[in-house]
C-alpha cells in the first residue's frame, strides 16, 4: 500500500505536516464547512510546518517552475477562471486545428 | 499537439465526506506512484468565503516505455494542484498540473465537485487536456496512451478516494459499536 503515513516530499517535514493536517482536518470538517469559523485555527501547526517545507523547497531543483506557475494562482479573486479559460480557448483552438489536419 | 479527455462519476457520499477524502486522498492502495505531497498555502478569503489551497505533489514519472528512445528515462515528477471549496454551494473545483518535463507532455486536470442535494450525492466532472510538443509520427500512439492513461488514473483516482471514505465510515462504525457497547 505504499506509504503508511502521507508523507512529505522532505522526512524532516512529515511529522509537522502530519500534525498540521490533523488540525485542519478536524478544523475543516467541524467547523468551516459547518460555517462556525473562517479563522486559521492552526496557525502554530502551520507556522512549524510551513517553515520546514520553505527550507526544504530551497534545495529542490523544482523551485524556479514552482515558484513560477504559483503566479497563476487559478483560482485567486474570481481572476482565476481567466487561466482555465485561457487553457478552455486554447484547447477549443488547437482541438479545431488538430480535427482540420486529422 | 493537444488532446482533451472528459469524465463524469457520482460518488454516493455528501460533500463533507468527498472534500475530506479530496484533501487525504492518499496514501491508498491505488497510488503507490504518488510519494508525497505538501500544503503550500491555503487561507479563506474574507469577502468570498470560499478555502483556497494550493498544494504539491511528487509522482514516480510513469511515461510510456517508448517515450524512454526520445527523452531518457524520466523520474520522478513534481505536481502541483489547486483547489476552492465553497462551503454555502457544497462545491469544490481543483486543478492540477505538471511541472517539469513539459515539454515532453503537460497533463492538466480540472475537476469540478459538486453536492446535487436532490439525489443526495456528489457529482463529479474531470476533464484532462495534454498537450505535448511531440507531432505527427507519435501522435496515434500519443493518443492511445493519453486515452488509456486517463482512463487508468481516474479510475485509481475514484477508486482511492472511496476507499479512504469506506475506512471512515468502518472507524465510524466501530466507534458507535464501542460507545454503545459502553453504555
Amino acid at each position: 500500500m505504499g506509504n503508511i503515513m502521507s508523507s512529505s516530499f522532505a522526512p524532516e517535514c512529515t511529522e509537522l505536516k502530519t500534525k498540521y493536517d490533523d488540525c485542519f482536518n478536524e478544523w475543516y470538517s467541524e467547523k468551516f464547512l459547518k460555517g462556525k469559523s473562517v479563522e486559521n485555527e492552526c496557525s502554530k501547526e502551520w507556522y512549524a510546518y510551513s517553515t520546514c517545507i520553505d527550507a526544504a523547497l530551497v534545495k529542490q531543483g523544482i523551485k524556479p517552475a514552482l515558484d513560477e506557475a504559483r503566479k497563476e494562482a487559478p483560482f485567486e479573486n474570481g481572476a482565476s477562471c481567466k487561466v482555465l479559460k485561457k487553457v478552455r480557448t486554447n484547447i477549443d483552438i488547437e482541438l479545431g486545428a488538430f480535427i482540420i489536419i486529422k | 499537439m493537444v488532446l482533451v479527455h472528459k469524465n463524469t462519476h457520482i460518488f454516493q457520499h455528501d460533500f463533507r465526506s468527498v472534500s475530506c477524502a479530496f484533501f487525504n486522498r492518499y496514501p491508498n492502495p491505488y497510488s503507490s506512484h504518488v510519494l508525497s505531497i505538501d500544503t503550500l498555502s491555503r487561507r479563506v478569503d474574507t469577502q468570498d468565503g470560499k478555502l483556497y489551497t494550493t498544494r504539491l505533489l511528487k509522482k514516480q514519472g510513469k511515461l510510456p516505455s517508448w517515450t524512454s528512445s526520445l527523452i531518457g528515462r524520466v523520474s520522478d515528477s513534481w505536481i502541483i494542484e489547486y483547489s476552492v471549496i465553497d462551503p454555502k454551494l457544497q462545491k469544490m473545483e481543483t486543478y492540477t498540473k505538471n511541472l517539469d518535463h513539459i515539454k515532453i507532455l503537460k497533463v492538466e486536470e480540472y475537476t469540478t465537485y459538486y453536492y446535487d442535494s436532490k439525489n443526495r450525492n456528489t457529482v463529479v466532472t474531470s476533464e484532462v487536456k495534454f498537450s505535448s510538443g511531440f507531432h505527427l509520427g507519435i501522435k496515434n500512439k500519443i493518443e492511445n496512451w493519453s486515452r488509456s492513461k486517463f482512463d487508468e488514473s481516474v479510475k485509481k483516482s475514484r477508486m482511492g478516494m472511496s476507499f479512504v471514505m469506506q475506512k471512515w465510515e468502518e472507524q465510524k462504525s466501530i466507534k458507535l459499536d464501542e460507545e454503545t457497547s459502553t453504555i
